[in-house]
């Protein structure tokens, strides 16, 4: 079975090939049966290479289709790495991508960039499979880029809008500053160590830091690569992005915050863990870079009205979360909040894309309210994604949440208490978006009123799947108070291992711990309730003003880098580039010209002419050669 | 030997079915049975040579007293050039049909160059090399005035014949030097540390024998035939001429270069470092002034032999791996290329206008070879090249040479691409003077598919040595 695993990115590949090439005379249905019955395949055989992998536990294999680069010393095959780590991904990003294709051929059913949209889609798949199955960075680098290709392609697939193409080339731009960072720590890791094969690299770190080279030669590199993750995961400084690319079609949304893309800076870190258990330094900066994405966001989406803006911000805060874990070394929580995250969020986002398909394109809170009478399905399974996220016990998201806060507790009691900070403010803002979308008198036009409906069974049935995914997901990883054995940290112990501060909390500590943040869950699902009963807004003010500005962060940028940059090249193009180089290369191209138009008249059609060219050619090459010699 | 015996065979046989089949197509059909089984004989020969080697650990296999010696490489070169001509008349058939009344013939003589191509890429002795050589040079003077009623083909076929006896002579002059020096033909027996005083005639005999391939390739100074023989003959026998006949002839000399003047690489090398500057120069600066795409072609053809030139002056492992690499890179790119000019009706550039709008199958397979002449990567001209400077760094002598050879690819991006912007960003109606049928749009989609497999994985053709 593993030696098949070329096939899970190979078929969403083949479905891209065929829906892009034949995009023009594809048949719209036929298009979107096939590109979701290549990621049902896909996930078939995830699944049969899930359990085998997991039957033979530390099985993990690199199954080499060819040679990609052999350049001096450096090797590069191209080879996909199956194991634990991987084969878990490879679950999420085909099982949610299947229900994501399959809710997308009904919510993109009258779009005119129909099959274009599939096979973007499979697009955005393959190159994700890549990233994860790559068994050496620059197989997951390829990857890494065609999901920035492809996020933007998709981020901008409507665009005739202005704004919808500048969202995408942020997203792009963002990506790519995050993507140097990457691409430095590789060369740093070529130069240093010789290779980028996983197998081989972290062998080097078997007995710790190698002779050879120095602490801050790991911490650099692992810096670099976090600067990369920084990119695709959306943490500050680069998250900005994040939010903007809700410009894509809801599915994408929900395949860009759940099963793809964003989770790839959590992958990579996650799959270099025992390096980064060398670079105290580098985790100290993701812990802190983490908790303080989980803040700003958090603190962002209370104030936002776009259920789409909040649900985005909501993700930029959850990954928070995964680099809190990562930062304090618990890197079964990170990828155990992956996992869960991927369920609840997909839910939510296409549970929010049923709304806005019900409310006929319009995504403004202001104007929802009640839809919970026509929508059930849609209000009672967004429900169970709120109380996921949101942390309540049975859910999801409790049990991955609270192992990241309980492994933040030991490293510091600071870091505890910012993360529960996050905790309530999430709880507040989803609670804020379901009370004002499903609950309450509807405030939007007559017309929008009469429109509403359920969505259709290729919506619904995803929504669902999700949602039960949801509520048991977080099963696989119970609490050592409840039991000592996690089942997830068990399966995942050969490739990924947690690196925590300190041993064990003891279990009153741990039941305590819990308990505050039950508690502080529940007092603001209550808040949330409270302030939206009315369901008014008014005119946020003060800090109110500030968050519903997201702090200003853009306009921070704008001012900082974006203006004097354009000045600067503004500049550089006026003066260097008018002037110095326009003129060197026309000069270069007006001297080629004029040569060639001389040497042409050598051509005169004469053979005496030729011969006798030729033989002074002769002449000159033997007196040469001679005088050489 | 059986490839050899064979296409010389099959040569005859296609001249005696000239006397009495009189349908054109019959004879297309019929050569490319023929080349379709000479191949099957070379992949036979290759894995029984392979299988006699790995047995008796030798490096080749002699045959004819020693004066011809195959090994794996040099038959496996042998299998992809027979393999390209099958590809060649594959794509032109039809243009060859058209050039006369003749066409039997025409097939007699590509098998008889083929026979030259053994020859050439396998000898193992002076006399096989000249021997072979005019095999393939005989023929094509006879093809590149095979448009009788054409005046410019007769001029070409006239002109080429004069110069190239005259190329001749030197060759021969250089190699009864050599032979002066030497005491010898035989390329394994050639020893050039106790020539003392001799050692003179032997190095310029070998410039002599550089200056004469140099005209074979149309190097610089000797290329002056190259543009007006080219533009003159028929566009079909062009396109063998320019690729699959060029790419042979340098691998020839490249075996010798290799094999038995390297030890003298020191007195040598110079002057053909000044002749690949040369004719990286005017083939790339004169390309830039054509009008017609055909001629353009011809001037890209010494472009690229400039490049090819490196190899020779390298002549180590990389530069055969590389000429390898080159060769059928060049040849695919450029076969495809005249496979889509011979459909056109003006050979103008202003001739291309629009072809994107009108026939885009067609437009787009040519802008994928000219990509690839040009040496965009993920084309396999962009691994040719990159092959081809590797090996003249690894060498290590003539780095000036490698900078000029990308200044030089530079230039020509913009003659290449003027075809693409033609097709692509001109408003116009282009005519074509054959329709493109189903086999001519699969056989260019196999080229342009062997542009892109060899772009990524060049070491799919090295790996079968």
């Amino acid at each position: 079975m593993t030696q098949l695993v070329y096939l899970v990115p190979l078929l969403p590949l083949i479905g891209f090939l065929i829906n892009g090439l034949l995009w023009k005379s594809m048949p719209r249905k036929t298009a979107g049966i096939l590109a979701s019955g290549v990621m049902l395949l896909a996930f078939a055989l995830s699944v049969g290479i899930f359990f085998e992998v997991k039957n033979n536990p530390g099985y993990g294999t690199v199954v080499t289709l060819f040679d990609f680069i052999q350049s001096g010393a450096l090797s590069l095959p191209f080879a996909f790495q199956v194991d634990e780590l991987s084969s878990l991904f490879l679950l999420i990003i085909t099982g949610i991508g299947f229900l994501i294709h399959l809710y997308s051929t009904a919510y993109m059913h009258d779009d005119p960039g129909y099959v274009k949209y599939f096979a973007y889609l499979n697009f955005f798949v393959f190159s994700m499979l890549l990233l994860v199955l790559g068994a050496n960075y620059a197989i997951m680098f390829i990857g890494w880029e065609g999901v920035g290709l492809a996020s933007y392609l998709l981020i901008g697939f409507w665009f005739k809008n202005k704004d919808y193409t500048n969202a995408s080339k942020k997203a792009f731009i963002m990506n790519r500053i995050g993507d140097l960072g990457f691409l430095v720590g590789m060369f740093l890791v070529i130069y240093h160590f010789g290779t980028l094969a996983y197998s081989d690299l972290f062998m080097q770190f078997a007995d710790g830091v190698p002779a050879n080279v120095s602490q801050g030669v790991i911490n650099a590199i692992c810096i670099c690569f976090f600067i990369g993750a920084m990119g695709k995961s959306a943490q500050i400084p680069l998250y900005t992005w994040l939010p903007d690319a809700m410009a894509g079609p809801t599915p994408v949304s929900a395949l860009i915050h759940a099963a793809t893309m964003v989770t790839a800076g959590i992958y990579m870190i996650a799959r270099s863990n025992i390096m980064y258990n060398l670079a105290p330094l580098a985790q100290n900066m993701i812990a802190i870079i983490g908790i303080a994405t989980v803040l700003l966001a958090a603190s962002i989406a209370i104030k936002q009205n776009d259920i789409k803006k909040v649900l985005a911000y909501s993700t930029v805060s959850q990954l928070g979360y995964m680099f809190l874990a990562l930062g304090v070394g618990a890197y079964v929580g990170a990828i155990f909040h992956v996992m869960t995250h991927a369920f609840f969020k997909a839910l939510l986002f296409l549970g929010s894309g049923s709304v806005i398909h019900a409310m006929g394109g319009e995504q403004d809170m202001k104007f929802m309210g009640g839809l919970g009478r026509k929508m059930k399905i849609t209000q009672f399974t967004f429900l169970i994604g709120c109380l996921a996220i949101a942390g309540v016990p049975m859910f999801s998201g409790f049990f991955s949440k609270d192992e990241i806060l309980a492994a933040a507790y030991m490293k510091s009691p600071v870091l505890y208490a910012l993360g529960i900070a996050g905790a309530m403010m999430t709880a507040f803002y989803m609670f804020r978006a379901y009370f004002l979308t499903f609950t309450g008198a509807f405030r939007g036009t007559h017309e929008q009123e009469h429109h509403l409906h359920e969505s259709p069974a290729a919506m619904t049935i995803p929504l669902i799947v999700l949602a039960v995914l949801a509520v048991v997901g977080g099963y696989v990883g119970l609490p050592a108070v409840i039991t000592e054995n996690h089942l997830l940290g068990r399966y995942l112990s050969p490739v990924v291992t947690n690196n925590l501060a300190s041993g064990h909390l003891s279990h009153s500590t741990e039941w305590v711990l819990m308990g505050i943040s039950v508690a502080a869950v529940a007092l603001m699902i209550f808040l949330a309730y409270s302030t939206t009963k009315k369901g008014t807004f008014k005119e946020p003010s003060g800090l109110g003003k500030v968050l519903a500005n997201k702090w200003y962060v853009d306009e921070i940028y704008n001012a900082l880098i974006v203006k004097p940059l354009k000045h600067i090249s503004l500049l550089l193009d006026r003066y260097v580039e008018r002037c110095g180089i326009d003129g060197i290369v026309n000069g270069v191209g007006r001297l080629v010209q004029w040569s060639g138009g001389k040497i042409r008249l050598l051509q005169n059609g004469q053979v005496g002419v030729y011969i006798f060219g030729m033989v002074l050619g002769i002449i000159l090459l033997l007196i040469v050669g001679l005088l050489f010699l | 030997m059986k490839p050899l015996i064979a296409s010389a065979l099959f040569g005859i046989l296609m001249m005696f079915a000239a006397l009495t089949v009189k349908e054109r197509r019959s004879f297309s059909v019929f050569a490319l049975v023929l080349l379709a089984l000479l191949t099957g004989i070379n992949i036979w020969e290759l894995a029984e040579t392979r299988q006699a080697l790995s047995s008796n650990n030798m490096g080749g296999v002699y045959f004819f007293k020693n004066m011809v010696k195959v090994d794996a490489f040099n038959l496996w070169f042998n299998t992809l050039m027979s393999a390209l001509t099958l590809l060649y008349v594959g794509l032109m058939h039809r243009n060859i049909e058209r050039v006369g009344l003749h066409v039997g013939e025409y097939y007699a003589l590509i098998f008889f160059i083929l026979s030259g191509i053994y020859l050439m890429s396998t000898f193992n002795n002076l006399l096989i090399l000249f021997l072979g050589i005019e095999l393939m040079s005989i023929p094509q003077y006879i093809l590149a005035g095979s448009d009788k009623r054409n005046l410019k083909s007769s001029e070409a076929s006239l002109k080429y014949f004069l110069m190239g006896a005259f190329s001749t002579g030197i060759l021969l002059m250089g190699m009864a030097l050599l032979y002066a020096a030497l005491r010898t033909f035989n390329i394994e027996q050639f020893n050039f540390s106790m020539l003392g005083s001799n050692t003179i005639l032997a190095v310029a005999g070998i410039i002599l024998m550089i200056i004469s391939f140099g005209f074979k390739v149309s190097a610089a100074p000797m290329h002056f035939w190259t543009p007006d023989v080219y533009d003159g003959a028929p566009t079909p026998f062009t396109a063998f001429m320019a690729t699959i006949v060029k790419v042979a002839i340098f691998f020839g000399f490249l075996s010798i270069f290799k094999n038995a003047f390297y030890t003298l690489q020191g007195t040598w090398a110079l002057v053909l470092g000044i002749i690949t500057a040369l004719t990286l120069i005017i083939g790339n600066l004169t390309a830039v002034f054509q009008q017609s795409v055909k001629r353009m072609l011809a001037y890209s053809s010494i472009a690229q032999a400039g490049f090819m030139l490196f190899a020779i002056i390298a002549s180590n492992a990389m530069a055969s791996k590389g000429i390898l690499v080159y060769a059928v890179a060049y040849s695919v790119a450029t076969l495809g290329l005249f496979a889509v000019l011979a459909k056109m009706k003006d050979y103008t550039y202003d001739g291309f206008n629009g072809l994107a709008k009108t026939h885009p199958y067609l437009a787009a397979a040519a802008a994928v070879f000219l990509l690839s002449l040009a040496g965009i990567p993920a084309t396999a001209g962009f691994m040719a090249k990159y092959y081809m400077i590797a090996a003249l760094i690894e060498d290590g002598y003539f780095i000036w040479l490698v900078i000029l050879g990308l200044l030089m690819a530079a230039v020509s991006v913009y003659y290449y691409f003027k075809v693409i912007m033609a097709m692509y960003f001109r408003e116009g109606t282009p005519e074509l003077a054959h329709p493109v049928t189903v086999a001519d749009k699969i056989l260019l989609g196999i080229c342009v598919a062997l542009v892109f497999a060899l772009g990524i994985l060049p070491d799919m053709l090295l790996s079968c040595i």
